[in-house]
């Protein structure tokens, strides 16, 4: 029974780890937490339901339109509402404030209009997949197997594109001070857009991702934000390699929790290690220490 | 080359330039000189357009830049060098040098100007792979200088490349900046408080005050100016033979 836990666990933290790493991404790149993206988590959940279930696409399919789709509504909500934001001058670190009651806002926002298209039900994902895998006396449901092979990929994919492209340098370059990227000849507010769209296209994974095993309803996305943020801080905020170690992390300790401990109270567990870590190492297990000498 | 015409610019509703009028000829290094706070920093940002400019015009290569995008400004070949505490601590030596590449696409290009970048400063192809946060302050600029000429720039904007460096390390400094400018056949504005290393370089000259331009003159002519430099610049620099800079 152990490792069927553990495996559930990790698979779970992974998805987790998905989307906090959208959530590290927009703050390391935008200096802001977007408070909205459990909702845009839940968002890509419902347009991978749609395109799988109702227009027949394939899985891995209708994850990657899902993937993109919700990109561009990201993109969308960042130029449209949160921009206006930094007009006063400043940028997204002067909005600080602001920003985050916009990012609540749109949260609201988001889940009532999802709501008016699908109502308070929850819905579940066709099956997809065969018979579970037998691993030697483990029985491991294929859904599972999937959500590690398509996350580990998308984390390969993301760390080829930051490290080893063009575009991906860009990123960094904005991330780490938006003025002297210009100087270098970046258009930052497309990058802006850039960041913000894999971000969301990230958290809409982790909404298709874990359709199969989950229901898909519209509150879904308020307890993965904060297991995601809560994710993000332990594995140490900002830093894309501490997302996914922190998702893993709170993905089996409440797995285990549930099991051992207590099912009933399988979503306090995530807090508990979210207290734990900022008592112990406030700055999160990864936490970023920059070295800078003048 | 460049030319500033009546530029005023400042942060929020807070003037700090009044009108400066400047100019750069092609394959000159002009030097402008200031205090702390007198609007030095002020006017690259508005070159750069960093900042907005609110009246007068700048004119690059005959046109207008004073309405383009940070970036599309790099992109005619106009190109700040920031000062060294801008480059990406984070990142190391060799994607800092990528970033000022951002602008171009040609790749034997890049790689031939990367070698030119490394013949200029050897101790940063020793250092490729490190995080620019572990460099020394001298190895800092030369970095953010390298990284600038990375652009292929007709023309280079120095923010202070002496500040914060020890008079050694200055000098080597501006001996390269001196060779960037012959080698390359370089225009170079030079934004400096060190004023007596700046003047021996320069052709020509500008003191900026309050955000006005209070005195240009040939450099040669300045430079001799005792009367000027106490009044308007503050304590003098160690004198330095000017033939040992070329």
């Amino acid at each position: 029974m152990f490792f069927d836990f553990l495996i559930v666990g990790l698979s779970i933290g992974i998805v987790y780890g998905i989307v906090a790493l959208g959530i590290s991404l927009i703050y390391s790149g935008l200096d802001i937490v977007h408070f909205a993206h459990g909702e845009i988590f839940m968002l890509g959940a419902f347009i991978g339901l749609v395109l799988f279930n109702t227009v027949g696409l394939p899985y891995p399919v209708a994850l990657i339109m899902a993937m993109i789709a919700t990109a561009v509504i990201g993109v969308v909500i960042e130029r449209v509402f949160y921009r206006r934001l930094t007009r006063s001058g400043g940028g997204y670190t002067v909005a600080g404030m602001g920003m985050i009651i916009v990012g609540f806002g749109m949260a609201i926002i988001l889940q009532n209009i999802a709501f008016l298209a699908w109502g308070a039900t929850s819905f579940g994902y066709d099956p997809i997949y065969g018979p579970p895998v037998d691993l030697g006396g483990i029985s491991l449901p294929r859904s599972y197997l999937w959500i590690m092979v398509v996350a580990i990929t998308l984390m390969t994919i993301l760390n080829f594109f930051l490290k080893h492209t063009k575009l991906g340098l860009a990123v960094r370059a904005v991330a780490a001070n938006k003025e002297i990227a210009s100087l270098m000849g970046i258009n930052v507010p497309v990058m802006i857009s850039v960041i913000f769209g894999v971000a969301c296209a990230l958290g809409a994974a982790g909404g298709v991702l874990i359709g199969p095993i989950n229901f898909v309803s519209v509150e879904m996305g308020y307890l993965m934000l904060i297991k995601a943020f809560s994710a993000a801080v332990i594995g140490g905020f900002g830093s894309l390699p501490g997302a996914i170690l922190g998702g893993l992390i709170v993905g089996v300790a409440e797995t285990f929790g549930a099991a051992y401990i207590s099912g009933s109270h399988k979503d306090i567990y995530a807090f508990i290690l979210l207290i734990l870590v900022l008592m112990i190492r406030p700055s999160g297990i990864m936490g970023v220490i920059v070295k800078v000498k003048a | 080359m460049l030319e500033i015409k009546g530029v005023e610019s400042g942060y929020g509703k807070l003037k700090i330039l009044r009108g400066i009028n400047m100019s750069v000829p092609k394959g000159s290094i002009v030097s402008l000189l200031g205090g702390n706070g007198t609007g030095k920093s002020t006017l690259l940002k508005a070159i750069s357009r960093l900042l907005p400019v609110w009246a007068g015009e700048i004119l690059f290569d005959g046109e207008p830049i004073h309405n383009l995008k940070p970036h599309e400004i790099v992109r005619r070949g106009l190109v700040q060098v920031t000062q060294s505490k801008d480059a990406y601590p984070g990142m190391t030596v060799e994607d800092n040098l990528k970033v000022g590449a951002f602008s171009r696409s040609d790749k034997a290009g890049i790689r031939q100007d990367l070698e030119r970048v490394y013949a200029l400063f050897p101790v940063l192809k020793q250092r490729l792979k490190q995080m620019s946060g572990t460099l020394s302050g001298g190895e800092v600029q030369m970095l953010v200088i390298g990284r600038g000429l990375m652009a292929r720039p007709k023309m280079i904007m120095l923010d202070e490349p002496s500040s914060a460096l020890a008079p050694k390390v200055v000098f080597d400094i501006f001996r390269v900046i001196n060779m960037i400018r012959k080698e390359m056949n370089m225009t170079i504005l030079l934004v400096e408080q060190n004023v007596r290393m700046a003047l021996l370089l320069s052709d020509y000259g500008y003191v900026i005050r309050d955000g006005v331009i209070h005195i240009e003159g040939k450099a040669s002519e300045m430079i001799d100016d005792d009367n000027l430099r106490q009044s308007y610049l503050g304590g003098t620099v160690a004198d330095t033979n000017v033939a040992a800079l070329s």
